[in-house]
């Protein structure tokens, strides 16, 4: 049996690879990068003696996904679980985004999570057993200037995997979601930020740990659920004066 | 992009940088495309600003740390250049290999050993970490990827090694190990009455495999020189598998206390006690584990705390055999007129040929800390004029403060060196403030 990680080559995937790997688990690893995924699966197949099947596929594409899933049907039937730390950003990605940038954004960050999830799900409820683990952002909570699709696709992410837990609270599916703040990865590196960097190494304990729990929603690092809380709490009104204030 | 503020480890030098650090392939490729001067940056735990200029990107490679292939039977090993030696010996030592030319601080990257030619304290009998490398790919921004060795870009490869980064990104680089029997080291400690004594206690067997280096006194002229040789031997008798990871401390070797805390006084307080410890409390002959004896500064990192913002210098000079008298001669006579505030001084053995920019010679190495102040400037000015007269190698990767002109009479290969490099590299995009001030 594997494991299944899409978006593993890099950031927090690669650290939730290793984490699996050092519990000595089986690994299926997706992402668009494959030189980076082979060295990947090199160093945990030296390391750590599992075996790691890796695939190169790019979520931002809904038809790439649909063929894999039906390539690869008996792959995904030997899964205990499929996690998602995936995410996709661009650059100028404002209120007047280009529909080949919306589509792709909303793909690889929305539509593509929920479809391959669907067809798990056939999959898990034959077994009667599976998790799934989603990432959501913090940046979902509020509308904002920059990133807006991605955020909004976030938000619909949450929304999804909200519907995921409760769907599947009488089986023995296991969801999680996990709500990010700021992560030390190379996205953030570099970049003076309002609060601490949450170490990625910290998440990939803390979701493996998690994986026989049912129905969890946490935010990391955890002092993020305040301020998504104070954001909701807020009036929009006062909301949009503080961010006119900060900016 | 936002900017970052960073310090060579001597605090000599700082400067505004952009900082990337990527951790996928095709960001190498994509992060180099947007700017037109870069260098590229293993740990930055250089003394010296090699791995960073103002306004230039520094693309740090730690991301890229991984082990791609391992051959036990041949002992090889394939890694990629951003892996820390800590990570690296973590997985060779507990197979019985390791690479015994590294530096001595675990958190040093393989590039930044590699692209400064980094020698280990047994130097004097495995040479520097040159003999090691059998493949290295690099990825440069008008080349793109390339891959070097005795075979294959061969003159790409020989700038590349001790090459200070000038020829690109080292991203790959495959290994010779060596077979490491033992898992500790017994070490031997020989009372020296001088420094002349100390170079003939310490050049006593290089055939041998020990690592040998030298702890002197510096504090007043009448002890100068005095102290001890330390012999590491490993010690065969214990189990040849390392199992006990190296350990870092936490402790950020690049951050200083904000007064320096070295002065005559507590340089002399410093080094009596360590002497005193080692002849009254520490028996001639111990065991010393492998961590302690290859990587001595892990829990030492205050020592360069105490030096302060303002920092400090450090000299390395190999001093060929015949002229190891007629240094030291010469040294003493400055020291006795200038009476310098040198907070170390050690010897060690050397092997090697000179070439290019790479710190190697057959001899003596001879390595001075100072604090940071003007008499003692002026005393490393001293010091740089004995290197030109009897053509001595000083390190260009330790002094930050070391002059063009006296490289250019100290490193026979210097020129043509810098015209590969231009040569090489004809927009001259990988550059560092070190280099600059070599006017490479
Ligand atoms: C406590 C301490 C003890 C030391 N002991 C020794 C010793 O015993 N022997 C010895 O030889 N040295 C010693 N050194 C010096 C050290 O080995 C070098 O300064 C080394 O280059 C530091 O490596 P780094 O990973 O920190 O690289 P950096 O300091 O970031 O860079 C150093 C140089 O390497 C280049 N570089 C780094 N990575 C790459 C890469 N991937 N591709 C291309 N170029 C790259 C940089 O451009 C720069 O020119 C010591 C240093 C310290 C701090």
């Amino acid at each position: 049996m594997s494991n299944l990680i899409i978006g593993a080559s890099s950031g927090l995937g690669r650290e939730i690879a290793y984490e699996f790997a050092r519990n000595s688990k089986n690994l299926i690893l997706i992402s668009r990068n494959l030189k980076d995924l082979e060295i990947l699966k090199s160093d945990l197949e030296i390391k750590f003696k599992i075996e790691v099947n890796v695939f190169q596929l790019d979520f931002s594409d809904l038809n790439e996904v649909s063929k894999f899933i039906l390539d690869n049907t008996k792959v995904l039937e030997k899964i205990d679980g499929v996690l998602f730390p995936i995410g996709m950003m661009k650059e100028n990605d404002n209120v007047k985004n280009s529909n080949d940038d919306l589509i792709s954004i909303f793909s690889a960050n929305f539509y593509s999570i929920n479809f391959f999830i669907s067809h798990i799900l056939n999959i898990f409820e034959e077994k009667k057993d599976g998790f799934i683990v989603g990432f959501g952002s913090i940046s979902g909570a509020i509308g904002r200037e920059i990133n807006v699709s991605y955020s909004s696709a976030k938000r619909a992410l949450e929304n999804y995997f909200e519907s995921l837990i409760i769907s599947n609270l009488k089986n023995h599916i296991k969801v999680q979601f996990y709500i990010l703040g700021y992560i030390d990865t190379n996205l953030s590196f570099g970049k003076k930020l309002l609060l601490p960097k949450g170490s990625p190494v910290n998440l990939a304990k803390i979701v493996y740990k998690n994986l026989g729990k049912k129905g969890i929603k946490k935010f990391f690092p955890f002092w993020w659920i305040f301020i998504d809380m104070a954001i909701k709490i807020l009036p929009f009104f006062i909301t949009k004066k503080i961010i006119k204030f900060f900016n | 992009m936002t900017k970052k503020k960073i310090y060579s480890l001597d605090k000599n030098y700082s400067a505004d940088i952009f900082f990337k650090r990527p951790d996928k392939y095709k960001e190498i490729e994509i992060e180099s495309s947007k700017f037109d001067n870069i260098i590229t940056m293993g740990s930055c735990n250089s003394y010296t600003p090699a791995s960073f200029r103002k306004n230039a990107l520094s693309i740090q490679l730690t991301k890229f740390n991984r082990i791609i292939e391992f051959d036990k039977n041949q002992k090889l090993i394939t890694v990629e250049a951003g892996i820390m030696l800590s990570d690296l010996f973590n997985f060779t030592l507990a197979r019985g290999l390791w690479v015994p030319q590294i530096p001595g601080y675990p958190t040093i990257t393989i590039g930044g050993a590699i692209a400064s030619n980094s020698h280990g304290k047994s130097c004097g009998f495995h040479g520097t970490i040159k003999k090691q490398i059998k493949r290295i790919k690099i990825f440069h921004k008008l080349h793109g990827w390339l891959n070097l060795s005795n075979e294959e870009n061969r003159d790409i490869f020989d700038l590349t090694i001790g090459g200070l980064g000038l020829t690109g990104s080292i991203v790959e680089v495959q290994l010779r190990l060596e077979e490491l029997s033992g898992n500790n080291f017994v070490t031997k400690i020989i009372k020296t009455d001088s420094s002349s004594d100390a170079v003939k206690k310490i050049n006593f067997d290089v055939k041998k495999e020990t690592y040998c280096y030298s702890w002197n006194r510096s504090d007043s002229f009448k002890n100068f020189g005095k102290g001890f040789v330390f012999q590491n031997e490993l010690n065969v008798s214990s189990n040849n598998k390392l199992t006990k990871n190296i350990k870092l401390n936490n402790s950020d070797i690049n951050k200083n206390f904000i007064i320096n805390f070295w002065n005559k006084y507590s340089v002399f307080f410093a080094q009596s006690v360590y002497q005193n410890y080692f002849k009254f409390f520490k028996s001639k002959q111990y065991e010393e584990s492998f961590q302690k004896a290859i990587f001595p500064f892990i829990g030492k990192e205050f020592y360069f705390k105490l030096f302060g913002k303002k920092g400090f210098l450090e000299s390395q000079i190999i001093v060929p055999f015949d002229k190891t008298e007629i240094f030291i001669d010469e040294v003493e006579t400055i020291f006795k007129k200038h009476d310098p505030l040198i907070t170390l001084y050690s010897l060690k053995n050397f092997k090697g040929e000179q070439k290019n920019l790479r710190f190697e010679n057959d001899g003596i190495c001879f390595t001075f800390d100072f604090v940071k102040n003007s008499k003692n400037l002026f005393f490393m000015n001293k010091l740089d004029k004995i290197c030109e007269k009897y053509h001595l190698t000083p390190s260009i990767i330790k002094d930050s403060r070391l002059k063009l002109e006296t490289i250019e009479k100290c490193y026979k290969d210097f020129n043509r060196f810098k015209e590969e490099i231009n040569k090489f590299d004809n927009k001259r995009i990988y550059k560092s403030t070190l280099t600059d001030k070599l006017m490479i």
